[in-house]
């Protein structure tokens, strides 16, 4: 059957009109408690005394908790314990959560907050990536990844490059702010409304916080109002804090983070330096890759060394080099920790490889994108990675064919040409990036999904699965999905919310897999139905040929007339005895990944595609227009090409931000600087292209995933980069391209002004 | 005088509030409408005017029509409200019997909406534009949007969705709806001020002038609200206790616009979205400088006085106004003056006005013909974000040679500066490169930039050269 198209978003009517409800819409009587996180103000320092006596006795607080009201075990790491749930004897940045308080109103909280005194002795901090590296603060062992022979390598290339790249750290700006709403019951339940990406998660953070049975704890998640990783692991906070708030006030307590408090106290994307070393021969082929990358951690360490890996298994991106040594640091710093964001490390690591190719492209006089060819994996050989995996079903040389024609890279090329040699402060730049990004998660055990699935008598289907929805389409995807399955049309058929008591021990929704997993795992569920329906079908119709599940009926091929409504058919069921309920189970089969020796197949497939982004700058201001980007992406046999082209422009300008306007500073004293909008700026809607083109690759079956699809939402975050390298081409004419110009990401226009002013100064 | 009350109208229902306990008068109308009202489709994304998630639409009866215009509600004090009419995304569907409104239909069509927190938003701001402007191309509805974040879409099927006719779909059932409103807000008394005690605050609210400077002479610490964009920020975001407020923003004698031969006067509570509108064909310097300004729904609300009474150093008409020579007409119940606003402007937020004095009006000389004008901000995002630096010049050239020009800059010091030095060199020398970049030097001597979030004092420096550059590039002769 066809992967049905141009179904909408289950939700966008409830979201034009306002009724969509999120977790600060919920309605609940006049019991409900708002609480406040107060929380440290110096980096690193002992905690001396914390005095909340003027704050408890304010009218309208309930209570004012510090770790010693803790019942279970003072933690919410996710993967090592080495974070705290509330500050005891030290705080290790600015942002730490020392004291919570439950007031009736969110008022009066903010009164008690400021009446909250701590002492601290202060203690010697590293408050940068590169203080960290300087006092080689690691947070863990140093990782590897080997193939080939660096040494062979070194005497193999013609040409050899040292270089250094930054890239920075990216706040996620979901527009719903942390948010969680515990609900206490009888004995010890508890009901948490968590806007979490990672509900099975938050649900043993909150249990051991608690020091209670996780069956006591159900978490609850409809929707979120975005989240591109920030509420994988962070949102566990919210949901233990207001857990134990209203553990002890024993009422509902809401804890919503204020934006500014957002921004301060969570983490961010993990900013990188890559020390690298790579040879190369005249005609732009790549023969080694030498690459330590540098990572802050941040205070703790989260999801940080899957975040690190994900880069390092992402530094060659589309491009075979047959010698690659890679070895990957993460560092402690007295900064929040940083945590999961959209591409997951990837991102880093492509940019590395892709600054790395840009600068072998000048230096040859080559244009970028031939240079980028020449070393894209082939099929038959140059198709096996440095870690081990090949790349099959390649779509890249595909993509580059296409893409260089539709976008007509070559004569725009030369018209910048034309344009930059008679235009001396503006100046035009143009880049084609490719991506091929693995999708599974590179933690094995966690490319495991769950599904429930209930038909009631009068036809309608209820589905309960892992996964959660941030805005993705996830659950119309998996709407859909069944209802293909079914043969049922839509309004058959419901989602319900994210719930741990319907699903248990479910992975986050991340790594782009959560219609891959969950997807499985409902047609799993779905065969179970039908293998017990069908005999029934068949007994019924009198008959022994295959049975169809179509248009809400069940029949047979062969007469069509045959047939019998899918309601009426569970009616009968129903009437027979039979379970008309089924849980599914699915687990990615066919990987397998050895972290330690950095070896194996990590990735169930690869996802394709390419962008060129063509873009004018201001030389006096540094101020960028991006005129033209094309995008050609790989979706597999998309389920909902709507939502996929969605999701992909969405990708590019949330990487377009990263790598343009979106800067986080901090002063000496670890304040970061950028804590609000004001200062912090996401893409507006007159940052994007002027002429923005998205089309997804043609046939292309996914042998790999739920009926032939791909995973989407990371992979085109990475176009972004396309941009970011047309900016350095622009730059890169002032000097004709002779000079390799300064460059790093975020590319302000402070980063592209000195760039150039230093370029200027050259002789 | 009214009391601790006041009426307004919500979704075409009179609404009226008194002010107690749980209702302050500082309370926005954002929180009052999440906490106290079933209309929750409006969002906090920031609660400090940058992210449009909390946009409704205010409607007023003025010059025999109805005005439409989105504004974020983070920002505004519900007393603002008396007398006006507010709708909600709750609100506009009903206004078509089988379908949602059309800028909700074209965003269902266009996918424009994913995980739907700034959706509410987005839609309203449509929704004020659909009722403004049945032809808006590319350009009017990015400025309209200008200032509703999105970080799921990347916004095209927004502009897509904006530019599918659906502008032009218009109905009739507003007209029936706008009858309703002008016998609401006609029964709403607009006449006598409004003084609202509660919980250790004053909040005055008054519809005249002699009013309000009746009020300041008696009360002198009292702080003036006029479209709150500025004040609002000290509650919402630094949680500070108001004592004493004066609200200005229902003052109509204030929001006049007159053009004379000789001068443009306008009234300290000139919207800056009138002004912009205003300015586009008769001061093109003051029109380049509104299109950066913030976003719509600031500028809808922002006043002109507010930008020069704040008297910050980033505000943005500062660096214009300077080198226009705008004149500041400073009221009391005693007395009135004019002063030059390079007078005015004393240091860091510190000016020359008398507290028990009132910004009235801001005078600026038509410009002569001849004179060229020219407005650049240097900012992170171009829109939506203040500046980092910014310069305004005025040139006169005689022939090749400069006869006058006066170069203003925001952003590199403490507050906007002439540039007397550089101006003084460039008088009497020809209009060529060689004399601008001996121009660029002096800056060096002039100023020595800060460092902050926005950037480095070096960027600064740099950019504050290529400015002058960049003026003489587009004016070649
Ligand atoms: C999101 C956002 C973006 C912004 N972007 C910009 C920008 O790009 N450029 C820029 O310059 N500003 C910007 N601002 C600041 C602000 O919007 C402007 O300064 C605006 O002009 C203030 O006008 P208002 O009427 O809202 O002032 P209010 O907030 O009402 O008042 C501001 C100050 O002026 C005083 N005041 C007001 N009226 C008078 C009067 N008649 N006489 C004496 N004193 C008076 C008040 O007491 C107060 O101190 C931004 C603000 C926000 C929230
Ligand atoms: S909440 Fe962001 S603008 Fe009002
Ligand atoms: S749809 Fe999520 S922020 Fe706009």
């Amino acid at each position: 059957m066809k992967n049905s198209i141009s179904v909408l978003h289950d939700s966008i009517k409830k979201h034009v009109s306002g009724k969509s409800i999120f977790i600060d819409d919920i309605l609940l009587n006049d019991n409900l408690l708002h609480a406040r996180v107060v929380y440290s103000n110096v980096p690193h320092a002992k905690i001396k005394a914390i005095h909340t006596h003027n704050a408890k006795n304010l009218h309208g607080v309930h209570c004012v908790l510090t770790s010693k009201d803790i019942p279970g075990v003072n933690q919410m790491g996710p993967v090592i314990h080495d974070e705290v749930c509330l500050a005891s004897d030290k705080v290790e940045c600015i942002g730490q959560a020392v004291v919570l308080i439950a007031a009736t109103t969110e008022k009066i909280a903010i009164e008690a907050s400021k009446l909250i005194t701590i002492d601290y002795e202060e203690l010697e901090s590293v408050l940068s990536l590169k203080d960290a590296i300087n006092k080689n603060s690691l947070i863990g062992s140093v990782r590897s990844m080997n193939r080939g022979d660096i040494d062979l390598g070194k005497k193999q290339a013609k040409h050899h490059l040292i270089g250094q790249l930054e890239t920075g750290a990216q706040e996620h700006w979901y527009l719903e702010t942390q948010i969680s709403l515990a609900v206490p019951s009888e004995d010890d339940e508890m009901l948490v409304y968590s806007s979490t990406q990672h509900p099975s998660e938050t649900q043993a953070i909150v249990a051991e916080v608690l020091g209670i049975n996780k069956n006591q704890i159900t978490i609850e998640t409809k929707r979120m109002g975005g989240a591109f990783g920030g509420k994988e692991t962070q949102a566990n906070w919210l949901a233990a804090w207001s857990s134990l708030l209203a553990f002890h006030c024993k009422k509902p307590v809401k804890l919503r983070l204020s934006r500014d408090d957002d921004q301060k106290i969570t983490g961010k994307r993990h900013p990188f330096i890559f020390d690298y070393e790579v040879g190369y021969q005249s005609d732009g082929s790549l023969v080694y890759l030498n690459v330590i990358q540098h990572t802050d951690a941040g205070c703790a360490t989260d999801l940080s060394f899957a975040i690190l890996e994900r880069a390092m298994l992402h530094n060659d991106n589309a491009y075979f080099i047959p010698h690659v040594h890679i070895e990957g640091r993460a560092y402690k710093t007295n900064l929040p920790s940083n945590t999961a964001f959209r591409g997951f490390g990837g991102p880093q690591g492509v940019a590395c490889i892709e600054f790395i190719l840009d600068q072998i492209a000048r230096k040859l006089k080559i244009d970028s994108a031939l240079v980028r060819k020449i070393n894209f994996y082939e099929e038959d050989a140059k198709n096996v990675t440095h870690y081990g995996q090949k790349v099959e079903y390649n779509h890249l040389h595909k993509i580059y064919d296409q893409l260089i024609k539709s976008s007509d890279y070559f004569n725009r090329k030369k018209e910048i040409e034309n344009f930059n040699n008679s235009n001396e402060f503006y100046k035009k730049g143009i880049a084609l990036t490719p991506v091929k990004f693995g999708i599974s998660f590179t933690t094995t055990h966690l490319n495991q999904a769950g599904a429930l699935i209930h038909v009631y008598t009068d036809g309608s289907v209820l589905i309960s699965h892992g996964g959660t929805e941030m805005g993705q389409g996830l659950h119309t995807k998996i709407a859909q999905i069944a209802s293909m399955e079914l043969g049922l049309s839509m309004d058959f058929i419901k989602v319900g919310a994210t719930n741990t008591s319907k699903v248990a021990n479910t992975s986050a929704t991340a790594a782009s897999s959560g219609t891959d997993l969950n997807g499985m795992a409902v047609k799993n569920a779905l065969d179970q139905i039908k293998d017990r329906l069908i005999p029934l079908a068949k007994e019924l119709l009198n008959t022994n040929d295959e049975i169809v599940f179509e248009n809400n009926y069940v029949g047979i091929l062969s007469n069509k007339a045959k047939k019998i409504e899918f309601k009426k058919l569970i009616q009968e069921a129903y009437l027979k005895r039979m379970h008309l309920s089924a849980s599914g189970f699915y687990q990615t089969p066919d990987i397998g990944w050895d972290k330690i020796k950095g070896w194996g197949k990590p990735f169930n497939y690869f996802t394709y595609g390419m962008c060129v982004s063509e873009v004018q700058l201001d030389v006096l201001t540094g101020y960028v227009k991006v005129l033209r980007t094309d995008i050609l992406h790989d979706c597999g046999k998309s389920i909902n090409p709507n939502i996929d082209i969605g999701q992909i422009q969405g990708a590019y300008i949330q990487g377009l931000g990263w790598c343009t306007t979106e800067e986080c500073k901090y002063d000496s004293k670890g304040r970061l600087l950028n804590y609000s909008p004001d200062t912090y700026k996401i893409p507006s809607i007159q940052d994007i292209p002027l002429d923005f083109r998205v089309e997804l690759l043609k046939e292309v079956d996914n042998p790999l995933a739920i009926r032939k699809s791909k995973a989407v939402a990371e992979p085109p975050f990475m176009y972004g980069l396309s941009t970011w390298l047309a900016i350095k081409d622009a730059i890169s004419s002032i000097k004709n391209h002779q000079v390799e110009p300064e460059f790093k990401i975020p590319a302000t226009h402070e980063t592209i002004l000195l760039s150039i002013d230093k370029l200027k100064n050259e002789i | 005088m009214t009391e601790n009350k006041i009426q307004f109208i919500l979704n075409n229902q009179l609404t009226e509030l008194t002010f107690a306990e749980n209702l302050n008068s500082t309370t926005t109308l954002l929180q009052y409408l999440r906490n106290n009202t079933p209309f929750k489709g409006v969002k906090e994304g920031c609660a400090e005017g940058d992210c449009g998630a909390c946009t409704v639409v205010i409607s007023e009866f003025i010059d025999n029509s109805f005005q439409y215009k989105a504004v974020d509600s983070c920002l505004i004090f519900l007393p603002m409200l008396h007398g006006l009419s507010v709708y909600t995304v709750e609100f506009i569907e009903t206004l078509y019997s089988d379908q949602y409104h059309p800028v909700q239909e074209a965003l269902i069509a266009h996918n424009g909406s994913q995980c739907g927190f700034c959706t509410p938003g987005f839609t309203m701001s449509m929704f004020a534009l659909h009722q403004q402007d049945s032809q808006a191309d590319r350009n009017k509805i990015e400025d309209a949007l200008s200032g509703n974040l999105c970080r799921c879409t990347g916004y095209q099927s927004i502009i897509e969705a904006c530019l599918s006719d659906v502008f032009k779909n218009k109905n009739q059932q507003i007209e029936v709806l706008e009858q309703e409103q002008k016998i609401l807000l006609e029964s709403i008394n607009t006449k006598e001020s409004i003084v609202i005690k509660n919980l250790n605050q004053e909040y005055f609210k008054c519809f005249k002038k002699e009013e309000a400077l009746l009020y300041l002479d008696k009360y002198p610490d009292t702080l003036i609200l006029n479209g709150s964009t500025d004040v609002s920020l000290a509650v919402t975001k630094r949680h500070e206790h108001l004592q004493r407020i004066l609200d200005i923003s229902s003052v109509n004698e204030l929001k006049k616009l007159v053009l004379s031969d000789e001068w443009i006067k306008i009234g300290a509570g000139v919207s800056l979205e009138k002004l912009k509108n205003f300015s586009e064909n008769r001061l093109p310097i003051l029109f380049q400088n509104l299109t950066v300004f913030a976003s719509k729904q600031i500028r809808e609300m922002g006043t002109i006085g507010g930008n020069v009474g704040s008297s910050s150093p980033i505000s943005d008409l500062l660096p214009v106004l300077m080198v226009l020579e705008a004149e500041l007409k400073l009221q009391s119940i005693k007395s009135d003056r004019l002063v030059n606003i390079n007078d005015y402007v004393l240091g860091y937020r510190k000016t020359l006005r008398n507290q028990n004095e009132l910004i009235t009006k801001i005078h600026i000389p038509v410009p002569k013909i001849g004179v060229i004008h020219q407005f650049y901000k240097v900012s992170k995002r171009k829109d939506m974000d203040i500046s980092t630096l910014s310069a305004a010049f005025e040139l006169k050239l005689n022939g090749i040679l400069v006869e006058n020009i006066k170069i203003c800059f925001g952003g590199m010091d403490a507050v906007a500066i002439r540039v007397h030095l550089i101006e003084n060199f460039l008088i009497g020398k020809t209009w060529e490169r060689n004399n601008i970049e001996q121009a660029q030097l002096l800056l060096d001597d002039i100023f020595n930039p800060i460092s902050d979030a926005r950037s480095s004092a070096e960027f600064r420096m740099i950019a504050a050269k290529n400015l002058l550059l960049k003026f003489w590039s587009e004016n070649i002769v």
